[in-house]
């Protein structure tokens, strides 16, 4: 007997071409072996040499027609499998869907490799689940089986899938029947091979053929599958490249959204109040920020003078600066007491707002007539009033921040402007500036650096504090907003 | 920002430690206390005594945990906050809310 080929412990029982052929070529080695055993051994040998020639010759022939008939059905495999990726390739740089990628991958993996069932499965690590499958062969109900036996598979280590993606190896069960590691999806199923899918070194899933048939696949179909398992993965690869590329574009259009918000929310002009100098700065880190100042003219001789930080930043942090603004502005104009604006400003908020984000606000108003501030600190850093020959006014009365204790209470104050008096409120991205030995920009800094240029206009002012905490933070640091407002009582104004 | 929780005698600890400046760290202090509302754990004390710096993002998350806390019947206390928290407690004016104490055994003892 012809000694079967050893079977590779992959892939028991090959259905190769080639092996088929070399069979053949065996059976007939084997053949003219007996034939020649035969003459041998008979002397009385009736047969016609010369006829058995000639029978020997055209075995032969039938032997290699047969295997040119095998090599020209496997050149055609291969030409036919070759155009097929061509196609999966031009799909592939046309930018399609991956879905639609991974469906024609299906297909066209069809037309070279027969099968009864196919799923490419993408497993996300830190997810411990399935991203995305594409699935051809199992019906509606076991569609949901799938994605359950595979979740489950996962996490327990089972299923013939589950076993290549934790192995990274191929695997072919020819008889599912009898190999412990599989789990039923499919009752029609016989056999079953799958392949990793890898992306440049990391593996990412799984492609997987069922057959009906038991010993359905054979060593070519691995080749096959393991070539377009690399196209599903060069296609998987770049899905996620796009994925990543468009989500980047969506964060970069989202944050000039709301940086446009945001300086559309800040004066432009700072209003006329004589004697009063106005002046104010905000330099937005590179997110977008929550910083927020304003001048609110309430009537002819009262000013109400508004600094305000959400905590956070981005587009969740410029709406709810919108939401403080717009309540604030409104509330301003009401004629209520400070206090009482406060109260409602932070009962809006709470109502609005996510639990981990809130507002410091500070909101005063300036009456030009008797030169009084009348304000309210709601959790903000405290503005200073810098008084020649005095120590500093911290503006500290008031209550906590905006937006997260529902009943919150606050109080107010008053303090009388003197001419040449300065004040200026700022936000924490100008006290919490660090240089490069960690140390913060402090409040003593900013009063000091105020002080030496009291003679300046307010806005020049506000612009050279600016400066300074920008060249006083370490380069590499992350900047917060920068926010601040300066308000100087102009002793030369006429007024 | 590093996070250590341990529970003994129903005291719930938060150990926090590092910078504490929000951000996807947080998500880890968020699910710390999500922990201690399903487990009906009523006495949380954060131990802030190995915080190095910490940002207004980070005062927003003790007020998230004030508020999530509070809504399910349960209280926070802090303990050892340092120089830095503190300044910034007194600033928010979150110093009348929060409930401060030099040592976590005097943040323990001082729940009902």
């Amino acid at each position: 007997m012809v000694e079967p080929v050893v079977p590779d412990q992959l892939l028991p029982g090959k259905k190769d071409a080639g092996l088929e052929a070399s069979r053949s070529l065996a059976a007939l080695e084997e053949l003219e072996r007996k034939v020649q055993e035969f003459l041998r051994d008979d002397k009385s040998a009736k047969l016609d040499t010369k006829r058995l020639a000639s029978l020997k010759s055209l075995l032969e022939l039938v032997g290699s027609a047969e295997q040119n008939f095998k090599l020209k059905a496997e050149f055609e495999r291969e030409r036919q499998e070759n155009a097929i990726l061509q196609e999966v390739s031009r799909r592939l740089s046309s930018a399609a869907e991956i879905r639609d990628v991974l469906r024609a991958i299906l297909e066209s993996l069809r037309q070279v490799v027969e099968f009864d069932a196919a799923g490419i499965f993408v497993f996300n690590k830190e997810m411990q689940q399935i991203e995305v499958d594409m699935l051809a062969g199992y019906g509606g109900a076991q569609r949901r089986r799938v994605y359950t036996k595979f979740q489950e598979g996962v996490k327990h280590g089972e299923g013939i899938v589950a076993t290549v993606v934790f192995s990274g190896k191929p695997l072919y069960v020819p008889d599912v029947k009898s190999d412990l590691r599989y789990v039923e999806v499919r009752p029609t199923t016989r056999s079953e091979l799958a392949v990793p899918i890898f992306v440049r070194d990391e593996l990412i899933g799984a492609f997987n053929l069922e057959s009906d048939k038991v010993d359905a696949f054979s060593e070519r179909d691995l080749r096959t599958l393991m070539t377009f398992a690399s196209h599903a993965g060069v296609a998987l690869e770049r899905a996620r490249a796009d994925r990543e590329r468009q989500h980047t574009q969506r964060i970069a259009e989202e944050l000039a959204l709301a940086r446009r918000i945001h300086t559309s929310f800040l004066p432009k002009v700072m209003p006329q109040f004589a004697p009063y100098d106005l002046g104010g700065m905000n330099f937005p880190s590179s997110e977008v920020g929550g910083d927020y100042y304003d001048f609110v003219r309430i009537t002819d001789d009262d000013l109400g003078i508004i600094m305000s930080d959400v905590a956070g930043h981005g587009v969740a942090a410029a709406l709810l600066m919108a939401n403080f603004r717009a309540c604030i502005r409104i509330e301003s104009r009401a004629h209520y007491a400070i206090k009482t604006i406060l109260e409602r400003v932070n009962e809006f908020l709470v109502e609005t707002n996510p639990p981990d984000s809130f507002v410091t606000g500070f909101y005063g108003v300036l009456n030009r007539k008797f030169n009084v501030l009348t304000y309210a600190n709601a959790g903000h850093n405290p503005p200073v009033v810098l008084r020649k020959g005095e120590v500093p006014h911290l503006l500290e009365v008031g209550g906590p921040i905006l937006g997260v204790l529902p009943d919150a209470k606050y109080e107010e104050a008053q303090i009388e402007l003197m001419p040449n008096d300065i004040f200026l409120l700022y936000t924490d991205g100008v006290t919490e500036a660090r240089d490069e030995h960690d140390q913060e920009f402090g409040l003593d800094r900013l009063i000091e650096l105020a002080e030496r240029h009291r003679n300046l206009s307010a806005n020049e002012l506000a612009r050279r504090i600016s400066h300074e905490v920008q060249s006083f933070n370490a380069p590499d640091s992350t900047m917060d907003d920068l926010t601040l407002s300066v308000v100087k009582y102009d002793a030369t104004d006429p007024h | 920002m590093k996070l250590k929780t341990t529970e003994t005698n129903g005291i719930y600890l938060v150990e926090m430690s590092g910078k504490i400046m929000g951000g996807p760290e947080s998500a880890q202090f968020h699910d710390a206390m999500k922990h201690a509302v399903a487990n009906n754990l009523k006495k949380v004390v954060i131990d802030l005594g190995g915080v190095e710096w910490m940002n207004s993002s980070g005062i927003g998350l003790l007020v998230s945990a004030y508020t999530t806390l509070k809504n399910a019947g349960s209280e926070m206390k802090l303990a050892r906050t340092t120089d830095k928290i503190q300044s910034l407690l007194v600033i928010t004016k979150l110093n009348s809310v929060f409930d401060s104490h030099d040592s976590v055994e005097n943040a323990a003892k001082s729940f009902n």
